[in-house]
């Protein structure tokens, strides 16, 4: 694991990009030289709220993908192992896309060899609607108005296209409800460890990307971009150092607190009496990825005229599948129409699960998940 | 002794179904609300089989299998015994006692544990009485 500081050399992607631009630099690179067949990246389409994953095969294309883009929460884990199983593909992964994708390898759905994953740090995503209204509430800007959003030194920033910038700190915004998704909240993964690279501007240089190297590859990608000259390094200074890692530990001391305040005070039975059977909340899991051999369509537990259907039967069986993996993306949250909070009661499981057995899903290195190792140990 | 009480037994065929039989061919008396389904290792039993015991108006679930070593399959009670822990974290969930789930390794020739086992299961689900989903 070594640290470097990183930037484009490429001056329309340096303007572009967010700190530096290295992400789609190093990107560019795995393009033109025909490392990979595509790369997988979120891209706007209307506006900024409306970033949808895209699979570019030009390296032209990229500039439009270069940005950083918190008002779209997509998970990207499941769509590399639905439709992108046979391609070599480099992925800018979130920590919950890293850790979905970890998963989904866990599982014999994803190849590691095919995939290069470049890791973003996150401090958390905020939802297209409520971010909408907060811009609307806490700024002085129509939010039709905003080209560009960070997140920075603990404030949500927006730029306008007069080029003018607004900040409001994100305290401040969650204590009014608004702010980011409750699941990234209490998230305590804030740098993907396991990508082969992990990218942010924490404790960066004005117009330089900070990169944690996590592997071989990951080492083999800065030196071949480097190479074909279109990355500038350098290494960082202790001080920048110490000032990522301070950031990491106050973002992951204010998850824990979010986390103990919130996981005593739901009731799971009064949430799930509201659940229609949609079967959303399982269709979106990146974990879930048995569709149409799902226990639950099983004639022995599929049950049509129970609504809502007996929790036990339901949710304790996908509880029972796949909670001891769940990487708290909060997709169901989000999907679900009876506004359940399943990721919160799932996300509390697998910390169950961690407290016995020390298996964070998508983090720790075990090559199964205890449950399924087939090690002689007991818990 | 006869009352409305159901358990459903998952018994493993090497060694708890065996106690069993054990304690059935020497005349054991146990209570006799235990429903016995003959399982070729506790190995392969899914948390979601307890579930659906659950559901269908189990008022206990009990699962016996091999002592640990002892295992037919070398390793499966070593898997049960993790993934049993899974279904007592997520019955707790359900507002189900933890008590009405019970898991016990017992061997071929312990048909007096069976038999043991069985009136104390009996008697724990007669002090907490039918289960209500």
């Amino acid at each position: 694991m070594s640290y470097v500081l990183a930037k484009s050399q490429n001056d329309d992607i340096h303007k572009a990009g967010e700190c530096g631009g290295a992400v789609t630099s190093i990107l560019k690179y795995l393009l033109d030289e025909e490392i990979v067949d595509g790369v997988l990246a979120l891209s706007p389409q209307n506006d900024v709220y409306d970033a949808t994953p895209t699979f570019i095969t030009e390296s032209d294309d990229l500039l439009s993908a270069a940005g950083s883009y918190h008002c779209a929460p997509t998970m990207i884990g499941d769509l590399v192992q639905k439709y992108l199983f046979d391609k070599k593909v480099a992925i800018t992964v979130k920590p919950c896309d890293m850790r979905a994708v970890e998963e989904l390898i866990i599982r014999h759905k994803i190849n590691r060899d095919n995939i290069y994953l470049i890791g973003l740090n996150c401090g958390g995503t905020v939802s297209p609607v409520s971010g909408r209204k907060m811009i609307d509430l806490f700024y002085e800007a129509d939010p039709d108005d905003v080209v560009s959003e960070e997140i920075d030194k603990g404030k949500f920033i927006i730029e306008l296209a007069d080029g003018s910038e607004e900040a409001v700190k994100i305290h401040d915004l969650e204590e009014e409800g608004y702010g980011r998704r409750n699941n990234c909240q209490r998230c305590d993964v804030k740098i993907p460890r396991k990508a082969n690279i992990a990218c942010g501007n924490w404790g960066a240089e004005d117009g330089w990307t900070f990169i944690e190297i996590n592997d071989e590859k990951g080492q083999e990608l800065i030196d071949g971009a480097k190479k074909a000259g279109i990355l500038e390094t350098k290494n960082p200074a202790q001080g920048a150092i110490d000032g990522r890692e301070k950031v990491e530990g106050i973002m992951i001391k204010m998850a824990k607190k979010v986390q103990d305040a919130t996981y005593p005070t739901v009731s799971e039975m009064d949430e799930w009496s509201r659940c229609i059977s949609c079967y959303a909340c399982r269709d979106v899991c990146p974990i879930c990825w048995c569709f149409e051999n799902c226990e639950l369509n099983k004639p022995y537990f599929k049950d049509e005229q129970n609504i809502p259907p007996t929790p036990i039967a339901f949710q304790g069986v996908r509880l029972s599948h796949m909670s001891f993996s769940c990487v708290d993306c909060g997709q169901c949250d989000d999907v679900c129409p009876m506004d359940i909070p399943v990721s919160l009661i799932f996300d509390k499981l697998q910390k169950k699960y961690f407290n016995r057995t020390g298996y964070v899903a998508g983090v720790s290195d075990d090559i199964k998940p205890p449950l399924y190792s087939p090690e002689k140990t007991e818990l | 002794m006869a009352d409305d009480l159901k358990i459903v037994g998952l018994l493993c065929n090497w060694c708890c179904y065996g106690g069993a039989d054990t304690a059935g061919t020497a005349r054991m008396q146990y209570s006799p609300n235990i429903r016995i389904i003959r399982v070729m290792c506790s190995g392969r039993i899914n948390p979601s089989m307890i579930f659906k015991a659950f559901q269908d108006g189990a008022d206990g679930v009990f699962v016996g299998g091999c002592h640990i070593g002892d295992c037919h399959y070398d390793a499966g009670n070593y898997k049960w015994s993790r993934r049993s822990k899974i279904v007592e974290d997520i019955l707790e969930e359900f507002g189900i006692e933890k008590e009405r789930f019970r898991h016990e390794w017992i061997s071929a020739s312990e048909g007096e544990k069976f038999q043991k086992t069985m009136e104390e299961f009996h008697n724990t689900l007669t002090k907490l009485g039918p289960l209500e989903l």
